[in-house]
C-alpha cells in the first residue's frame, strides 16, 4: 500500500525497523504500547515541524507531509516523556518550527494521522530527541542547541 | 483477543531495546562511594533520587534486574494472562494510579524519605507517592486501594515493606501479568554501599500463582537528578483523541 509523501512497504520496512526499534528503542515509557499502537505498521514520515507539544506524558510533534500532488497532510507524532528528555540534554528549542524532520515511526491502530516517532532526523542526518520513549533510551548525543 | 504478534514484538523489543541500550547515566554517571548511610538512631537511612530499572516485563532478565521467567500461573490466573488486551482498557493509559509494582518498575526514578517510624515512595511516575509506618505496627484496617497498604519492619539492616488489600484494577508490569485482590507484596531492601540498594520484590498472590515468586533488583543513588513533576493528565491526547480506551472495572 503506497500513499503519497510516505512510504509503507510492509515486509522490507517492517524488518527494517526491527531491527531499527531493537537497536535504538525500547516500545514503551509508561503505558501499554500496544493498545495504542501497531507495531505491525511502521512508517517514514518527511515534513515541516509545525509544532511542538512540550508536556506530560509524552510529547508531541506535528508536521505538515506534502503529498505527490502538493497537497499538505497534517501529521502527529508521540515522543518520550519530557522530563526523560530534558535529563538526556533535551529542550523544546532542540527543534524549530519549520525544520524539515524525518520520523521512523509506528501508526495508530485507528487509522489517524499519528504515530508513535522512534527516530527523529534532520536534514543534516543528526537526531533529535533520540531515546524519545523512556528513561532506558539510548541518549542523544550533546549537541549544541 | 491479545494481539499476539504485537505482544510478542513488543516482549523481543522491549527486552532487546530496554536492556541492550545503556542509559546516558549508566553509561555516564558513578554514583559516590562510601559506607552504609545511618540515621542517628542506628537505622539503615534509604533516602535518596534512585535510579531504578525499567521492567516492563518481570519475568525477564535486564540490567540490574533478575526476571521470574516461568510465572506459576493457576488456572484463573492464567485465564485473567489470556484475556488482558490493554487495547480494550489501558488504565496507566488513562492516567489511572499505577498500583505499587508498576511505580516501582518504571524508568522514572523514585526518591525515598524515611525517618524511624515512617517511609516514603516518591515516585516521579504521575507524581504518586506511597507513605507508611516502618516502626513494626501491624496493618490496619482499610479500604483496598491501588497502592495496597503497607507496614515496614526490620530484619537486621533489612527494611521489609509489607502491602496487601490491594483494590485488583492493576497489572503488575507493563506488558500486564495479572494479580488479584489477595495479592501480597514483599519487598526487602538493602544498602550494601552509599551508592546502591539491593531490592528484591516478593509476589504473593494464591487466586493467581501457585507458589510465590520474585524479582531482584539494583537501584542506583543519583546525586545529580532532582526529582521532577510528572503530570500524566496535562496533556494525555491519546486518550482525549480515543486512542486508548479506559478500562470498565465491576463494581
Amino acid at each position: 500500500m503506497d500513499f503519497p509523501g510516505y512510504t509503507n512497504r510492509r515486509l522490507v520496512i517492517a524488518l527494517a525497523a526491527c531491527l531499527v526499534l531493537a537497536l535504538v528503542q525500547p516500545t514503551v515509557a509508561h503505558h501499554s504500547f500496544a493498545a495504542e499502537f501497531d507495531a505491525n505498521k511502521p512508517v517514514t514520515l518527511k515534513g515541516a515541524v509545525t509544532n511542538l507539544e512540550w508536556a506530560n506524558p509524552h510529547i508531541w510533534l506535528y508536521l505538515d507531509v506534502k503529498n505527490d500532488d502538493g497537497s499538505v497532510q497534517p501529521w502527529q507524532c508521540e515522543g518520550g516523556p519530557p522530563n526523560t528528555l530534558t535529563r538526556n540534554g533535551w529542550t523544546k528549542d532542540s527543534l524549530k518550527i519549520g525544520d524539515q524532520v524525518t520520523i521512523e515511526g509506528v501508526l495508530a491502530k485507528d487509522g489517524s494521522k499519528t504515530c508513535n516517532a522512534r527516530l527523529v532526523k534532520l536534514p543534516d542526518g543528526r537526531s533529535v530527541f533520540a531515546g524519545s520513549l523512556g528513561g532506558d533510551n539510548p541518549p542523544p548525543p550533546k549537541q549544541p542547541h | 483477543m491479545k494481539n499476539h504478534l504485537a505482544a510478542t514484538l513488543l516482549a523481543v523489543l522491549a527486552v532487546t531495546g530496554v536492556f541492550v541500550q545503556p542509559v546516558a547515566g549508566q553509561r555516564d554517571y558513578k554514583p559516590p562511594d562510601g559506607p552504609t548511610p545511618r540515621l542517628p538512631s542506628g537505622k539503615v537511612d534509604f533516602s535518596g533520587v534512585w535510579q531504578k530499572p525499567y521492567v516492563p516485563d518481570m519475568t525477564k532478565d535486564g540490567k540490574d534486574q533478575k526476571g521470574y521467567p516461568e510465572l506459576p500461573f493457576t488456572p484463573w490466573g492464567a485465564a485473567e494472562w489470556k484475556a488482558y488486551d490493554a487495547a480494550e482498557g489501558d488504565y496507566t493509559g488513562s492516567c489511572l494510579p499505577f498500583g505499587m509494582t508498576r511505580s516501582v518498575n518504571t524508568p522514572e526514578p523514585m526518591q525515598i524519605m524515611q525517618s524511624d517510624k515512617y517511609f516514603t515512595f516518591l515516585f516521579e511516575q504521575n507524581s504518586w507517592f506511597s507513605v507508611f509506618p516502618i516502626d513494626g505496627r501491624k496493618h490496619g484496617n482499610g479500604i483496598a486501594t491501588w497502592f495496597g497498604n503497607s507496614v515496614g519492619h526490620w530484619e537486621g539492616d533489612t527494611l521489609v515493606i509489607d502491602t496487601i488489600n490491594f483494590n485488583g484494577k492493576t497489572r503488575l508490569d507493563t506488558i500486564g501479568h495479572p494479580h488479584s485482590e489477595q495479592l501480597h507484596l514483599v519487598q526487602r531492601f538493602t544498602r550494601p554501599d552509599l551508592g546502591h540498594i539491593s531490592y528484591e520484590v516478593i509476589v504473593d498472590d494464591p487466586k493467581t500463582f501457585t507458589k510465590p515468586w520474585t524479582n531482584t533488583r539494583t537501584f542506583t543513588l543519583r546525586t545529580d537528578w532532582e526529582m521532577m513533576e510528572y503530570s500524566c493528565e496535562e496533556n494525555n491526547k491519546s486518550l482525549w483523541e480515543g486512542r486508548i480506551k479506559i478500562p470498565r472495572y465491576k463494581r
